[in-house]
């Protein structure tokens, strides 16, 4: 008796109709490169998928996925240790806010892809300059969003702990940092992103190593079987550390007021 | 006591800002003339502004300036009319906008710079590979910030209207519009920035012509004088093209 | 009874602002009061008269322009936290922590010994009534809740002084009702000297043994009341007449000085 109603609660669910707009896309995508368009310039998923295989055994390729996967962890990581220190150094004292945070905004602001070719120039055209790059994309949203997280600490919260004694360590152990975690998760979230246009942007434009040369290749060999097989890849991997980091973002606001 | 001290404060703030400013210049100067830094990496400051003067003066930019405004004009135009149109079509329903909106938002959190190499492929290393990806990557801001326009005018206005009369188009014009207004106005701001980051990167990573290729070339060539010169003048033209579209919004947002 | 002077406040004052500017406050102007040790001296004021200044002041938290603070025969510098345990009116707890956790925290800070530190959190939350919600976050807890965790936070440091700045202010008046019957009877077993600062007359009478009146701002003490009744005072102690003729004398005390800062009635000639 509730089997109708149950199915058509589902039905309903949004989540069923974006399941059925996704499938629709690869279905118009299926269908267009198979019967419409030359197969030099588009090629249908069932090939892509199909292809993956060739795609991973071409010598290199696997290599080039990891070593874009280590670029991208290593420039997270050394984004979130900066992006702390300095946004912790910019934001707990209200001199150093005033002082360093319009030059902070202002070096958040320039188009750093004018600059792109001076990180190669300087770093060379090996995961280095990725992850210089990955790290100068990572590091300002995190320094924005730690030194917000200071300013929004109410401070009786200090006045409190240094009433029951609590030396300089103490404050930024006990309650500077605990209060700072969400909103460091949050930096994290907006972090990854930069991160991953950063080490993205680097390893596309190096045509001569990793990424950029299967991309330069498989685009100059007219071969959008193999080159959609590798930005699939790519993707997926960036869809993935994206939720890896918004899931834990969500598991750390559990204390906060509902 | 406390004002005076905050006073002070600003004074020093800004002795602290320019001193940075200067102390940077400085070892950029000291470096080149003094310390021996190879001028392949870092070239004089002199020679810098010569470059710039020299670009300035013959109007050597001009070609390249002209590929990418035309390019980010073109990219910028298909973005708003589809991002525009479609945002206001998927707010009208509630349903459509709980389907779309997390697969837009989705889309949008990959690097859109990925697909720069299939447009290559696609449109080969002309414009048009630039101007698909720039509309591309432009669109979703403006589409998602039209969703979110519409979407939160208020139900009770509409009810209110629609009691008293209003045909849809009247509906449209004098109520979702202007509520919507400044909305949609942050969502246009956005797409032009992103847009025209998109175009210089896909120009530096894959063309013929346009200030990011330019500045590339000149790197190959190991001309660095000359590609110092150039990324001051594209952060130059940034800056100015983001503040004045900042200030059209601003404008815009005045009821 | 024992008459040591637990606090010794001479001729205070503090301003905020310079003179000459438009920001500028006198808060408190010359005041001096002695607190007996072991008593509860209760302060009331209208706004602005410097009550709270005058409570940071004692607590370390706050240099006084003019004058001398001293604790416990020591001048005062800085926090005293082996002294002097705060409770404050706004929320002081930290949110990430739990009731226990924030207990445990305090006394971290204050230096007490590791394996100290779980039983007195226990004795401290049973006393103040939590034991169910020790591991609540304050976020789950209502106003009432919150200001017993901050009491128990307090108690826990075992100190000799505990300052409360309005502890009740932000609560409904039966919360403030029951909290106050269960602070005179939790105060009674031990020896603490409170000083505590509130805008209620009637919670003023019913805790405190004496009660410092503060004319308006610039602050200063105009009288001190005793109120000689034994702890822990009973509930019907509010209805007797010696209470309601000590409620009357405050409000005598304190209507001038509030209109002073308040100003005349609509219509009244200044």
């Amino acid at each position: 008796m509730a089997r109708p109603g149950r199915i058509r609660r589902i039905i309903a669910a949004p989540g069923f109709a974006r399941v059925g707009v996704i499938v629709a896309m690869f279905a118009v995508w299926e269908i267009a490169a198979r019967w419409f368009v030359d197969p030099l310039f588009l090629s249908p998923p069932s090939r892509v998928i199909a292809s993956l295989g060739t795609v991973l055994r071409t010598p290199g390729v696997p290599a080039a996925l990891q070593v874009t996967l280590l670029e991208l962890s290593a420039a997270f990581a050394l984004s979130v240790v900066i992006g702390l220190v300095v946004g912790l150094a910019v934001g707990l004292q209200s001199f150093s806010r005033r002082t360093f945070m319009p030059i902070v905004l202002l070096l958040y602001g320039i188009p750093q892809i004018t600059i792109l070719p001076l990180f190669i120039l300087y770093f060379g055209i090996g995961p280095a300059s990725k992850i210089a790059f990955g790290v100068s994309h990572g590091i300002f949203p995190i320094i924005v969003t730690v030194v917000a997280g200071v300013q929004n600490l109410k401070p009786i919260l200090l006045l409190s702990a240094r009433s029951m004694g609590a030396g300089r360590w103490q404050q930024l152990r006990w309650v500077i940092f605990p209060h700072m975690i969400p909103t460091l998760f949050t930096g994290m979230r907006l972090g990854m992103t930069g991160v991953l246009l950063g080490v993205l942007l680097a390893e596309l434009y190096v045509s001569t190593a990793g990424i950029g040369y299967f991309t330069t290749l498989f685009t100059q060999n007219f071969d959008p079987t193999k080159l959609l097989g590798l930005i699939g890849m790519l993707a997926t991997m960036a869809i993935v550390l994206n939720q890896v980091v918004r899931r834990t973002e969500e598991k750390f606001s559990k204390w906060q007021t509902p | 006591m406390k004002n005076r001290r905050a006073w002070h404060q600003g004074i020093a703030s800004r002795l602290v800002q320019a001193a940075f400013l200067l102390g940077g210049l400085i070892l950029w100067f000291l470096a080149t003339t003094r310390w021996g830094v190879n001028q392949l990496l870092l070239p004089k400051p002199g020679i810098v502004l010569q470059n710039l003067a020299d670009i300035l003066a013959s109007g050597e930019f001009v070609g390249d300036l002209l590929v990418t405004l035309t390019e980010l004009a073109a990219a910028f135009v298909i973005a708003t009319i589809a991002g525009t149109i479609l945002g206001y079509a998927i707010s009208r329903s509630r349903y459509a906008i709980s389907v779309f909106e997390p697969l837009l938002s989705g889309i949008y959190a990959i690097p859109l710079i990925l697909f720069l190499p299939l447009y290559v492929l696609f449109f080969g290393l002309g414009p048009a590979s630039k101007i698909a990806l720039g509309a591309t990557i432009s669109f979703f801001p403006i589409v998602l910030n039209t969703i979110a326009g519409f979407g939160q005018v208020e139900r009770s206005l509409v009810k209110a209207s629609h009691a008293m009369g209003a045909s849809d188009y009247q509906l449209f014009r004098y109520v979702l519009l202007p509520a919507a207004r400044p909305v949609i106005l942050t969502g246009l701001r956005m797409g032009f920035t992103v847009a025209l980051l998109a175009i210089i990167g896909s120009e530096a990573i894959a063309s013929l012509a346009g200030l990011g290729h330019r500045i590339v070339h000149l790197s190959e060539g190991m001309e660095t004088a000359r590609m110092f010169a150039y990324i001051a003048f594209v952060v130059a033209i940034a800056v100015i093209l983001n503040a004045v579209v900042s200030g059209l919004e601003a404008r815009g947002r005045r009821p | 009874m024992k008459d040591e002077i637990a606090i010794r406040v001479r001729g205070v004052s503090h301003q905020f602002g310079e003179e000459g500017e438009t920001r500028h406050v006198r808060a408190l102007l010359d005041t001096s009061l002695d607190v007996v040790r072991g008593e509860l001296m209760c302060l009331i004021g209208p706004s602005g008269c410097g009550k709270s200044t005058l409570l940071n002041m004692v607590g370390g938290l706050l240099r006084p322009a003019t004058g001398s603070v001293e604790v416990a025969g020591r001048p005062v510098r800085g926090p005293m936290p082996q002294e002097i345990a705060f409770v404050f009116q706004e929320n002081a707890l930290f949110p990430w922590n739990t009731v226990f956790e924030n207990i445990m925290l305090g006394m971290r800070f204050q230096g007490v010994a590791k394996d100290l530190r779980e039983p007195r959190a226990h004795r401290a939350i049973e006393a103040v009534g939590l034991t169910e919600f020790a591991q609540h976050y304050p976020s789950q807890l209502s106003g009432g809740m919150r200001q017993r965790a901050a009491l128990a936070r307090a108690l826990s440091l075992e100190t000799d002084i505990m300052l409360m700045d309005e502890p009740f202010g932000a609560l409904d008046e039966q919360t403030r009702m029951i909290l106050g019957e269960d602070l005179s009877v939790l105060l009674a077993r031990t020896e603490k000297t409170i000083v505590f600062v509130t805008h209620s007359l009637g919670e003023a009478v019913f805790l405190a043994d004496r009660v410092a009146v503060f004319s308006a701002r610039p602050g200063t003490i105009k009288q001190i009341i005793e109120v000689d009744e034994p702890h822990p005072r009973k509930p019907d102690f509010v209805t007797s007449p010696k209470f309601t003729a000590l409620r009357n004398q405050l409000y005598g005390l304190l209507h001038d000085e509030i209109r002073k800062t308040v100003g005349a009635p609509a219509g009244e000639a200044r």
